[in-house]
């Protein structure tokens, strides 16, 4: 009677290879929640111009708006079947971003007709059913990647190339928001390497601090105390109230040293917007750093010490290399940390894609808005996605 | 080989080691015993500058190791420890290279060395070396360790409680591995332990340390004879006494000069009377023959001579 526990084993096998993931039913409500969306909410709105209020407009039918918006319901309808088996899953996602587009694809069409004859100042933008419908495609499509562990890359791989061919076709060159990225080209690229330049700075600034201190926290544990309470306390101040705190102290340094202000240096503009930023760098670099120092267990520290390693030696072969996947946690959390707060630097003149944000805020003009948000998500995903690779080989070196 | 002269060391007002004065002649293994806490630790990790003493001096071939370059130092002792800290991210082959890169070997020399030791630690060279620690078992790590101690073939050993952590079957392989290790190699062996029947197995001389202070040293022999009172007698434990003797006096010294007879069970000539012992407990006898061995004629060993008073 011994095979029959392999027989049963092997049926139980199967039925499960077979059964549908647990995420099969949500990634299904999501779904069918996104391809119902835009029919309830609203696809398109039009403005007289671009600070006026958009109005619901029907969706204009034309052939090419018909085939895609039926693509989009396809691909909606495959999310939802492939989601049911688990080795499909990768399929399921690659679906929601081929919804996406379309849909994106469909509401650039509708808006070109719908702009035809009507004023030069006019604007087309998604209405809010489209939003609603992407946000639950991107849910699907994070659902789909966790069952199977992972990140939903090819979701926003494939999202982006099909926007990139949309774009690159001159399909969405007709909304509101093109329109508006169009007319600001040069101040939207320079916002952006500002942003960059305050987001590095401030983390560059922030390693170069908090490095060298958490090596000597290592050995003095008074340091540490003093390192985790500074970098704790400076948490539980607003970053506005911060970079308002510093303004007087800047402000009397670059009068004090009038040299400094060609350095761009003074009460407000990049320099306390770095400043302000790097000192919440400072506790997941710190705390990060200090952990990292100390995967290298005690014992094989001993041991180390013990057959004549020196202290530099200790630090170069074990200390780095076995806590170097830790630390560069503590930098990813910072980088995306920094990308954040750079946007609060244009308060104080500092400029960045918080600039264009804030701008748009005064305008109540939503467009300008995103322009602002969108490149800060995707620099932060960026950076979060180029650490995690990085902390992931780091680890596997091991 | 190691002296320890009126050593102590004092962290604030408490005393780990008061007062040592020790000699461990070259090529011997001194054993350390003393329950936790009791400064062994800390005697030992002076001998390489791990602990630097308050007062008193530590002298390795006659030179105080005060004056040595602590890292120059600690190259030249091996240093094996309870935790073994093999380096998590480098092979086996390069754990034990560690000493001899340090010291500048070239790499043909380090790799014939690697793979020396591994065979004498009793492991298969072609198998282990290019190993990561957490692919060996804690009896495999250890022995790793005591490879990577004796890498440089240093001429002093210091082994810090190496076998405690190993479950009973493992650390007696270890322990037998060490001796053999020893016999070969002649190497010097500072060991602590707190384990008594580990002590009796490996000393040539022993160490006993209470509350940081030298309470008795000598042969295993000679201490458990005088150990009737005191520290000593509670570190051996008092209902095992006798028993801990008995491994340290040889059975032929009790045999009497009679032909053995053949049916009885047979004790090779170098057991001790606890062996004896426990062969007859094993085998129900109250008789064991030993054969004639060396100088020895041979005789028979009665059960009525074990427990007649010494």
């Amino acid at each position: 009677m011994e095979p029959q526990p392999v027989a049963v084993l092997h049926a139980t096998e199967r039925r499960e290879a077979s059964a549908a993931p647990r995420e099969a039913t949500a990634v299904a409500v999501l779904t069918a929640l996104a391809a119902l969306a835009p029919f309830l909410l609203g696809f398109l709105s039009v403005a007289p111009n671009r600070l006026l209020s958009p109005r619901l407009v029907p969706l204009p039918v034309t052939t090419a708006t018909t085939l895609c918006l039926g693509l989009f319901l396809v691909a909606c309808l495959a999310v939802m079947l492939l989601a049911r088996r688990a080795p499909l899953l990768n399929w399921a996602e690659a679906a929601a971003a081929l919804a996406l587009c379309s849909l994106v694809a469909v509401i650039g069409l509708a808006a070109r007709e719908a702009l035809q004859g009507a004023s030069p100042v006019a604007r087309a933008a998604p209405a809010a059913g489209l939003w609603v419908a992407m946000l639950l495609l991107a849910l699907a499509a994070g659902c789909c990647a966790a069952g199977r562990s992972g990140t939903p890359r090819n979701f926003m791989a494939l999202s982006v190339l099909g926007l990139a061919v949309l774009w690159a076709a001159g399909a969405l060159a007709d909304l509101s928001l093109a329109r508006e990225a169009m007319a600001r080209g040069g101040e939207i690229r320079l916002a952006f390497w500002q942003h960059l330049a305050l987001a590095g700075g401030a983390l560059f600034l922030a390693l170069a601090v908090a490095l060298p201190l958490s090596l000597l926290a290592l050995r003095r544990s008074r340091v540490e105390a003093l390192l985790m309470a500074v970098a704790n306390g400076f948490q539980v101040i607003p970053s506005i109230a911060l970079f308002g705190l510093l303004m007087g102290p800047l402000a009397a340094l670059a009068a004090w040293a009038p040299a400094l202000r060609g350095w761009g240096i003074g009460g407000i503009g990049p320099a306390p917007a770095v400043l302000g930023i790097s000192t919440y760098l400072l506790l997941p670099l710190a705390s990060a750093f200090l952990a990292g120092l100390r995967v290298a267990s005690p014992a094989v520290i001993d041991a180390a010490r013990g057959q004549g390693l020196t202290e530099g030696a200790i630090l170069r072969q074990l200390r780095l290399p076995l806590g170097l996947g830790v630390m560069a946690g503590g930098v990813r959390v910072a980088a995306v940390q920094a990308i954040g707060l750079a946007t609060l630097a244009a308060l104080i003149g500092g400029g960045g894609l918080g600039a264009l944000v804030f701008q748009g805020i005064g305008q109540l003009a939503t467009d300008l808005i995103l322009l602002g948000v969108l490149p800060v998500v995707a620099l932060s995903l960026l950076a979060d996605g180029g650490c995690a690779a990085l902390q992931a080989a780091l680890e596997r070196r091991r | 080989m190691i002296r320890f002269e009126g050593v102590s060391r004092r962290y604030g007002e408490q005393v780990a080691v008061d007062r040592v004065t020790l000699e461990v002649p070259r090529g011997s293994i001194c054993v350390l015993l003393g329950e936790s806490g009791s400064g062994k630790s800390t005697l030992m990790r002076m001998v390489n500058r791990l602990v630097e003493p308050s007062a008193g001096r530590v002298l390795v071939d006659g030179r105080d190791v005060a004056g040595a370059e602590p890292e120059a130092l600690r190259r030249g002792i091996g240093y094996v420890i309870q935790s073994v800290g093999l380096f998590p991210h480098w092979r086996v082959g390069d754990n034990i290279a560690t000493v001899p890169r340090l010291l500048g070997w070239d790499a043909a020399r380090v790799a014939r060395r690697v793979d020396v030791l591994l065979d004498l630690v009793g492991l298969d060279a072609a198998l282990f070396r290019d190993r990561f620690p957490h692919e060996l078992s804690g009896g495999q790590a250890q022995r790793v360790g005591l490879a990577r101690a004796l890498a440089a073939d240093p001429p002093l050993l210091l082994m810090d409680e190496p076998f405690s952590a190993l479950d009973p079957g493992t650390r007696r392989g270890l322990q037998s591995a060490l001796r053999e290790i020893h016999a070969e190699t002649g190497k010097t062996i500072l060991f602590v332990t707190h384990d008594v029947e580990e002590a009796l197995t490996l000393a040539d001389t022993l160490a006993v340390l209470d509350q940081g202070r030298l309470v008795a040293q000598g042969s295993s022999a000679s201490l458990l004879q005088e150990a009737e009172k005191g520290p000593v007698r509670r570190i051996f434990g008092k209902e095992s006494l006798a028993f801990h003797r008995l491994a340290t006096l040889p059975a032929s010294s009790l045999a009497r000069p009679e032909d053995a007879r053949q049916d009885l069970p047979m004790l090779p000539a170098d057991a001790s009377l606890k062996q004896a012992l426990m062969l007859m407990l094993a085998e129900g006898s109250a008789c064991l023959a030993i054969p004639a061995e060396g100088a020895f004629p041979g005789g028979t060993l009665h059960w009525a001579d074990l427990v007649a008073p010494r």
